[in-house]
């Protein structure tokens, strides 16, 4: 080793320098190409992982916890918050996720989803969050596959042991034959058909599905583009997919 | 439209500019809580350890210029370096050494995309060059979570020594890496 201060790359990755170390050694990586060559070389050693997806809530969840430390911090005029959509019913801490959902939409899919439950929510003497019914509201935006072009939505609903689920897609392709889009929901990469359907002349498509006794604590929803209707678990390709949040 | 490169992005986050930092943050979420989630084995940890990684950035702690090499390779030590604090602070036993290539990506769903897996070959081809001491240092330092006094410690071997074999495993990796990518295939001549 040429210079002495190369012995301090490993410290210095390792985040081990004193305050004064480190601005020796920065100063150091600036005249050195070798040392500057390894950790530009660090910056590729993640894709030695395997691809993990996040799941749909989590650059919200970041974000906003970014700014609001930001705006913590910073002795200026807080920045107005952004405009987030809002729970119409009392959601568990983690069941919600922002989504491209306008508050009028979801409030409208869960009049129709939730029914009675709704109802005695509206009712209540105390229309507040305490006294409603046990119902988690979960949507979350659909990752399209690579070679996919569109895009799709879905909204669970968990009321009382039972899961009622909602998956909207637009920007379909149409389907030719027998095919139809077939949502899955898995847990542990075990698939059960949860509804098909075909998509429009506007190329778009949903489909509502009610699992009575949900215990499965499902971890992805899925849809795949199936060959024909009625197969219990998928043939074709996944073409819009995400982590959901199992529930408790 | 020429994409704005990330240097020039960080200096936008310098002047609070929130759009430069969720720009920032689109080009590295996949990357870097790929990485993190092997590394601790966790969701959550890992979502924690990236959380802090861009409160980082966006408060300009350990502020970074270009003379400190590329800016992925800095969010890369910050990100190793917010993970190994979160583990130790969890007292969370660390995935155990036998089992390196095993630690389970949680998502099934997840489909590679082209420059995934292009980079992906890249450096699993580098890597390949390595002898599987140097193999052995990456992974403890870098998926493991271990600092170097921890290696130093299991494996019985003086931190001086240790330090120089990452250092050694490093530089070969950046060799091979250059190779391959400059030749598409690594000529053994050039070897170390
Ligand atoms: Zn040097």
């Amino acid at each position: 080793m040429t210079n002495v201060n190369c012995d301090q790359l490993i410290d210095y990755l390792n985040g081990t320098l004193n305050e004064q170390e480190q601005k020796q050694f920065e100063a150091h990586l600036a005249e050195c190409p070798e040392c500057r060559d390894i950790v530009d070389a660090t910056g590729e050693l993640p894709y030695l992982a395997e691809p993990v997806q996040p799941d749909a809530g989590m650059k919200a969840r970041i974000l906003d916890a970014v700014f609001d430390e930001g705006e913590q911090d910073a002795s200026e005029t807080p920045a107005p918050k952004r405009e987030r959509t809002v729970p119409p019913v009392a959601v568990p801490k983690r069941g919600f996720r922002t989504s491209k959902w306008t508050p009028l939409v979801a409030a409208a899919l869960l009049v129709s989803l939730l029914g009675n439950a709704y109802a005695f929510y509206e009712l209540s003497d105390q229309p507040d969050a305490p006294t409603a019914p046990e119902v988690a509201f979960e949507t979350v935006d659909l990752q399209a596959s690579e070679t996919f072009e569109g895009t799709g939505t879905a909204a669970l609903v968990h009321e009382e042991g039972a899961l009622n689920l909602l998956v909207q897609a637009n920007q379909l392709q149409p389907t030719s034959g027998d095919q139809v889009y077939q949502v899955w929901l898995l847990k542990d990469g075990k698939p059960i058909p949860t509804g098909a359907f075909t998509p429009s002349q506007e190329n778009e498509g949903a489909v509502f599905f009610s699992l009575e006794e949900d215990t499965e604590g499902w971890d992805t929803i899925a849809v795949t583009l199936e060959p024909n209707r009625g197969n219990t678990a998928p043939l074709g390709e996944v073409v819009l997919s995400a982590a959901i949040e199992p529930e408790a | 439209m020429e994409k704005i490169s990330d240097a020039l992005l960080y200096e936008r986050v310098k002047g609070k500019d929130k759009e430069a930092l969720e720009e920032l943050y689109d080009r590295y979420e996949k990357m870097l809580y790929s990485y993190l989630c092997k590394m601790t084995g966790d969701r959550d940890l890992a979502e924690e350890a990236l959380q802090e990684v861009f409160v980082k950035v966006w408060r300009g702690i350990g502020s970074y210029d270009e003379s400190k090499g590329k800016f992925v390779a800095w969010l890369v030590t910050m990100s190793r370096n917010s993970a190994v604090d979160l583990i130790r602070k969890q007292k969370k036993p660390s995935v155990p050494l036998d089992e390196i290539a095993e630690v389970e990506s949680t998502d099934s769903s997840v489909e590679e995309t082209a420059e995934w897996q292009e980079k992906s070959d890249q450096i699993h081809q580098a890597v390949r060059h390595l002898s599987e001491e140097q193999q052995k240092m990456v992974q403890l330092f870098y998926f493991k979570g271990y600092t170097h006094e921890t290696i130093a410690e299991k494996c019985g071997i003086p931190l001086g020594t240790v330090k120089s074999r990452i250092r050694l495993a490093l530089k070969k990796l950046k060799t091979s890496l250059q190779a391959v990518q400059e030749g598409g295939v690594l000529d053994d001549k050039r070897e170390l």
